[in-house]
């Protein structure tokens, strides 16, 4: 936290930039603005505890004043936590150092859809849904629609480097982002130009895509469009192992079929999600399939799609329980009695892997985390040619707080352990944030140190969101 | 009544939501903070129950950036009205004389006047014009809002329910419903003007009472009867009884798309969707243009539960929006049923688009068919 000599200093210096009525010093407005998705912190929350707190919050409503206050918080060494939407779920937005908490919130205009180029330049602080319901009045889709779609802004998913339940057609965030703008911690303002391709030299725009506010700020984005699709098909298939599943999954990319939605669920999950509603063999996984685009085309890769899955030794269940995910698909974000009640929590670490070592790494994290009391089930998801992301979803219930935060952290540790030994890479789509700061160094390995001369670089003040990605990790 | 454990289940969990409802919330779109919206309120809440924070000043103020519409609960799963747990809460705040110094103002008002614009109440509604007839009575309830504030809508009422046969009955000893007191927290003296009211009310001869409000028609099939004020006829809204009476309805040719505003009180309140529509279509020969949020969906015009009289511009932001909803279907026309959301949107709505409360577009569809045959 700040002394006050500091934080009166930056709040006189910063309501210069920005009106004063969109900086507040409430103690209530910081309580309610801390909030994010990290089931820790809904957890904490639920048993009464509070999250770490910024001793400001800035709601800057242009670029230049997200410039002007960076250039304020640089010249005081004030660490400056950038938050979009709030609904990240590693603790990424959390000002654990207080400080800044720099809102992007009202960054919000879309401001202007290409048509000939099929692009659209939309600010930071556009919730994904608005941008989403937007473009579709122009018979456009964005292609990246996470669950957090209702509550997560452009920027988070940027600076997430986030997937949406589609990626396996359309891509992740990364794939999807043309150009950039980026406000530096020196509050220079850049921009990496929106082209399809390029060579000139390394892509600077990546350097920022999942840089989670450690290297800068990004304000604007240009994003790619696609038509809205005729036609959408589901189907769903049931195999008596993950080992048949994966098989199937694996040569559907091979054969050059892309589904837009590939989802196989283990065993534990394929009962949990489906049982209830469908019959299908007991201990038997579900793969669920969509395909979309011109209805030909579906129809071909739908019928060559199912001839490789019953060569594998599924069961055809028709589009019942693909259907019904889809419907559903957002639900299992909503907190229920039996997930919330005491000290329950639960998360997912959504790890990613090639085909080689996918499997080995499903069951080397399954086989560590149930050591630690976990109740774990898993789908493989976001699935590619060369690999794709597991789900490894774990629950937890204990007597205490104290206790279900241990248990909790001990379950990440030897999650995430277990990953790493088999090969895997520790997050898909989520992001680092403070769940997985810790075992950054690890997971990059000796390109770590590349992480940290850029950073230093580039925030030699080290005021961007320390304590998240690994870097900046104060006393 | 909610019981306390129940509600503390309820903001547990809403509390640490991932703000799936957010999105649809107004006044998040009027601020762009986490402070006022379903979550943040479900936290303050929570926080007072458990003990880790009680409420300050400000979170007083936040919980009344509230507009009550319920919007998020047509998002909530777990179903978590925090427009409900929300007005329980302001009641607390009234009995320990917590509220808002604005809230306090406007109930001080309603005692004094009997309405919350500070006119006086002798001026209330002597100025409607009725004729006499020998059709069955029906005892118009006007409000306050047409009352004083869209006086084309009252008279429109009234002139229309004497062209379907009725003899209309208006009183000018009516005070407010209750509703700007109930919502805000003052239960106590909502309760006071309902006894008035019913005792009025129950003491005139006619066969229904009649509200174009549907602020006033939550409070008297809703909030009377929950505290012992019955009635002793039917209460309908104009837009059933319209519909009721859609085949002896005027028809206009109205050159240009009409959409349809689900004041928040008619729509998600008091479950009456259809029955404005039907009135609509019958009027106009053409099915309304619906906007992308509507029904259960509609956004909110801004106006409840004190957040106007609180926070006007902010009010008027979300005002501002809904036009933005109805332009985006090319409407020419934006037709409410209610003179509240009505008074909003046409202060908010510029040039190019007319709005007009469900009376109002009725009589003049009646206006073009006279003219037609001129």
């Amino acid at each position: 936290m700040l002394d006050e000599k500091t934080k009166k200093k930056a709040f006189e210096q910063i309501t210069k930039i920005v009106d004063a009525e969109h900086i507040t010093r409430f103690e209530t407005d910081q309580i309610l603005n801390a909030h994010d998705a990290w089931p820790l912190s809904e957890a904490k929350i639920r048993a009464g505890e509070t999250l770490p707190l910024a001793d400001l919050i800035v709601f800057p409503g242009t670029v230049d004043e997200v410039s002007q206050t960076l250039v304020v918080a640089n010249e005081l060494k004030i660490p400056v936590t950038p938050v979009g939407g709030g609904a990240g779920t590693c603790g990424g937005t959390l000002p654990i150092y207080g400080g800044i908490q720099l809102d992007l919130k009202r960054l919000n205009k879309i401001t202007e859809i290409d048509h000939a180029s099929m692009v659209v330049r939309v600010q930071a602080g556009v919730v994904g849904i608005d941008l989403e319901e937007e473009v579709n009045r122009f018979g456009y889709t964005t292609g990246h629609t996470p669950t957090s779609l209702r509550a997560s802004n452009i920027g988070g998913f940027i600076a997430t480097r986030s997937g949406g339940s589609m990626s396996s057609l359309y891509g992740k965030i990364e794939d999807l982002t043309l150009g950039l703008q980026v406000v530096l911690p020196d509050g220079s303002i850049i921009e990496s130009k929106a082209v399809p391709r390029h060579s000139v030299g390394p892509d600077l725009r990546q350097l920022f895509i999942g840089s989670e506010g450690t290297l800068g700020i990004i304000t604007e984005a240009t994003l790619r469009l696609f038509p809205i699709p005729d036609k959408r098909q589901f189907r769903s298939i049931s195999f008596p192992d993950v080992h048949s599943g994966i098989e199937a999954i694996r040569k559907i990319f091979r054969v050059g079929i892309l589904p837009s939605v590939v989802r196989l669920y283990d065993p534990e999950d394929a009962a949990l999600s489906f049982s209830m509603h469908f019959e299908f063999e007991e201990g038997h996984c579900m793969l669920l399939l969509a395909f979309e685009g011109d209805p030909k085309k579906v129809e071909i890769d739908e019928t060559k799609s199912i001839q490789i899955c019953l060569d594998e030794g599924g069961t055809d269940q028709g589009d019942g329980p693909s259907k019904r995910w889809w419907e559903h698909r957002y639900d299992m974000y909503y907190p229920t009695r039996l997930t919330t009640g005491g000290y329950a929590i639960g998360d997912t670490i959504d790890i990613v892997a090639t085909y080689d070592k996918l499997e080995n790494v499903y069951h080397a994290m399954k086989e560590a985390m149930e050591t630690e009391e976990a109740i774990v089930m898993s789908h493989f998801s976001h699935m590619y040619q060369n690999g794709g992301s597991i789900y490894m979803i774990f629950f937890t219930s204990q007597p205490d707080a104290e206790t279900a935060w241990a248990t909790y952290n001990k379950i990440w540790d030897v999650g995430v352990a277990a990953c790493l030994r088999e090969g895997g890479t520790m997050s898909h789509q989520h992001g680092v944030g403070l769940s997985r700061s810790t075992y950054t160094e690890d997971e990059l390995g000796s390109s770590f140190s590349v992480l940290k001369k850029i950073k230093e670089a580039l925030d030699p003040n080290g005021i961007m969101n320390p304590g998240k990605l690994g870097l900046g990790v104060r006393k | 009544m909610i019981e306390p454990d129940i509600i503390a289940e309820q903001v547990r969990m809403c509390a640490a939501c991932p703000k799936m409802c957010r999105h649809v919330c107004p006044t998040f779109f009027a601020w762009r903070s986490d402070a006022p919206t379903p979550h943040g309120r479900a936290l303050l809440l929570h926080q007072e129950i458990t003990g880790t924070r009680e409420i300050d000043e400000r979170g007083v103020e936040v919980l009344y950036q509230c507009l009550e519409c319920s919007h998020c609960l047509t998002w909530c799963k777990p179903e978590i009205d925090i427009a409900t747990l929300v007005e329980i809460k302001r009641r607390d705040l009234v009995k320990a004389g917590k509220q808002p110094k604005g809230i306090s103002r406007l109930t001080d008002l309603v005692k004094k006047n009997h309405n919350p614009f500070d006119e006086d109440h002798s001026k209330r509604n002597d100025w409607i014009k009725t004729n006499d007839s020998k059709g069955p009575r029906i005892l118009y309830f006007t409000g306050c809002t047409a009352a004083y504030r869209e006086k084309d809508s009252a008279q429109d009422t009234v002139s229309l329910l004497e062209k379907l046969g009725y003899s209309v009955e208006v009183t000018s000893d009516e005070w407010c419903c209750g509703s700007p007191l109930i919502r805000t927290g003052d239960v106590d003296a909502g309760m006071e003007l309902a006894s008035h009211n019913v005792e009025l009310l129950n003491s005139i001869d006619a066969e229904e009472i009649l509200v174009t409000c549907p602020g006033c028609y939550r409070v008297l099939t809703s909030d009377y009867p929950d505290s012992g004020h019955e009635l002793n006829k039917p209460v309908l809204h104009v837009s059933e009884f319209l519909s009721k009476s859609s085949d002896k309805l005027p028809k206009g040719e109205f050159g240009g798309s009409i959409t349809f505003h689900d004041p928040c009180h008619l729509g998600r309140h008091s479950g009456i969707y259809d029955a404005p529509r039907e009135v609509i279509a019958a009027v106009s020969g053409s099915s309304v243009v619906e906007m992308e949020r509507n029904k259960e969906n509609a956004s909110c015009c801004g106006n409840g539960a004190g957040l106007r009289t609180l926070f006007p511009d902010h009010a008027k932001k979300i005002g501002d929006e809904r036009i933005r909803h109805a332009k985006n279907v090319d409407a020419q026309y934006l037709v409410t049923s209610c003179p509240f959301c009505k008074n909003m949107l046409a202060s908010q709505s510029g040039a190019d688009i007319t709005v007009l409360d469900l009376p109002e577009l009725v009589v003049m569809a009646e206006k073009m068919q006279y003219d037609k045959i001129d």
